[in-house]
């Protein structure tokens, strides 16, 4: 006999910040109550903006753009940075309890099975991603997919995805405050370099219904389960207005000062592999974002695993040390070394300055 | 310092599931995130401190937590009233994950029924069973992926 798991899917139309968050955050709730299995929700957002739940959103985003351009923005409540969501992004929230059977154990446990998911989506889309532990997901170096989550209600856990179908890369670069958007990497914006789309790596038009059957699949695959579609419940209806009201769509939640400090600093050093820029965004005393360019000789792929391994880590020199070596091979980029790569990241941390 | 299976694990401390520790000092209880949990969720980034003079029971929810992209619960070991809050960790929260014993403790709680809470709690050759099952699992769901 078949186990069913529900399956909300919304290919009717784009929803608001609020809708869709709220929605998403009644999925571990109405689990954790025993009320259901696990829940997942396929859905597109209204042009939007996301931020991570302690994130600093006044920094991260040029909010005067945003409502210039009629972009919504809002804030999580799962972690990471900012994603830009719309109807050719599929969003996919994920209510489960952590000791589902087929499920690692622990954090990058959890990260790992569901990754292993959306892997398996995307081969069968004929996409060929790794997963970035413990961030993203990557095709050839370019981040596809983000993922997120938290654990709210009791064993209860949700997951966040974003995974590009089509991407507006220009929009971005006008909304975010970062200063990161400046950065220009061989004539390429430092994000066309490090992100790519389902579109893109197919090179073709593909429909977003599509991409949420293989993740639909994926999931029925990787746990032996068949979805049912559903759609919320009375008493999910009453817990999603509940969460608009009491959290989407108040200031003191979307405009919250519950976050570490955020800074930006430029390293620049003149190495013997040529000159070596680094641009770091620093939440606290972590590294939320680090591009690493200049002259040098490398491939994409290199320098992005080389930026990924230290994204949401300690900005402590020892921590930027282990976590590059952990990672470097030998000429990744060439004529440097851990020693002078940590050496520019610390000058970029020296010189940091408040958002 | 007890080490289980490569986690520092002292005897004197309780645990809780949640893997929070606790180091009963009269009614005092000082509460930090075990070596197991750091090591498990990698750097700590964020911490979402409660508030001095709130009360907590056994159980609750006092606290969040964010490792790199996964935001988790700081579950009170016991009831009672938050006295102290280390706000060390707002500057510099690595301190949970190189020293979560020590300066990386969390919060300090007046604990209101301890003697009885305190039962509830992992405690002595027990930490060495929870901490094992834990790692049993992990091997487990790892071999079937």
């Amino acid at each position: 006999m078949s186990t069913y798991w529900r399956l909300f899917r919304n290919t009717e139309r784009s929803v608001s910040t609020a809708e869709g968050l709220s929605v998403d955050d009644t999925l571990p709730w109405s689990v954790a109550q025993g009320d259901s299995p696990p829940i997942l929700h396929l859905y597109t957002f209204v042009p939007s903006v996301i931020v991570g739940k302690y994130q600093d959103i006044e920094a991260a985003l040029k909010l005067d753009r945003c409502r210039a351009r009629g972009v919504e923005f809002n804030r999580r409540s799962t972690g990471g940075g900012t994603v830009i969501m719309g109807p050719e992004v599929v969003a996919l929230g994920f209510g489960f309890r952590a000791d589902t059977p087929g499920f690692e154990p622990g954090i990058s446990g959890i990260f790992r099975t569901v990754s292993g998911v959306l892997i398996r989506a995307l081969e069968t889309l004929g996409i060929r991603a790794v997963f970035q532990p413990k961030n993203d997901l990557e095709v050839g170096g370019k981040k596809i997919a983000g993922l997120s989550a938290a654990n709210e209600t009791g064993a209860c856990l949700l997951f966040h995805t974003s995974l590009l179908v089509d991407f507006d890369v220009p929009l971005m670069l006008d909304i975010m405050n970062t200063p990161l958007i400046k950065v220009r990497d061989k004539g390429y914006s430092c994000f066309s370099r490090r992100m790519t789309t389902v579109r893109q790596e197919l090179g073709r038009s593909i429909g977003v219904t599509t991409v949420m059957d293989a993740v639909q699949e994926a999931f029925e695959e990787r746990f032996g389960i068949r979805f049912r579609e559903d759609h919320p419940s009375a008493r999910e209806r009453d817990s999603i207005e509940r969460f608009i009201k009491e959290r989407y769509t108040r200031e003191d939640w979307i405009f919250s000062h519950k976050h570490p400090r955020s800074r930006m600093g430029v390293g620049r050093l003149k190495t013997r592999g040529g000159l070596l820029e680094i641009y770091l965004s620093l939440a606290g005393a972590s590294i939320e974002n680090v591009v690493i360019t200049g002259d040098f000789f490398s491939t994409p792929e290199n320098v992005h695993r080389l930026e990924n391994a230290l994204k949401w880590t300690s900005a402590r020199e020892e921590r930027i040390r282990e976590n590059l070596a952990s990672v470097w091979e030998e000429d990744m980029i060439h004529g440097l070394d851990v020693p002078t790569l940590t050496r520019a990241i610390l000058l970029a941390k020296e010189n940091q300055m408040r958002l | 310092m007890a080490e289980i299976k490569g986690y520092d694990m002292p005897d004197e401390l309780y645990y809780n599931k949640d893997h929070c520790w606790a180091r009963v000092d009269g009614s005092r209880v000082t509460v930090g995130m075990s070596d197991f949990f750091q090591k498990e969720a990698g750097d700590i980034v964020f911490i979402d401190l409660p508030e001095e003079e709130d009360e907590v029971e056994q159980g609750e929810v006092c606290g969040k937590i964010q490792s790199r992209k996964w935001i988790g619960k700081i579950v009170a070991p016991v009831s009672g009233e938050i006295v102290e809050v280390n706000e060390e960790l707002e500057e510099d929260t690595s301190l949970i994950n190189t020293d979560p014993y020590g300066e990386g403790w969390i919060l300090v709680i007046d604990a209101s029924d301890l003697e009885e809470e305190l039962e509830n709690l992992i405690h002595g050759e027990a930490v060495v069973d929870f901490i094992e099952a834990e790692i049993k699992r992990a091997e487990e769901e790892k071999a079937k992926a």
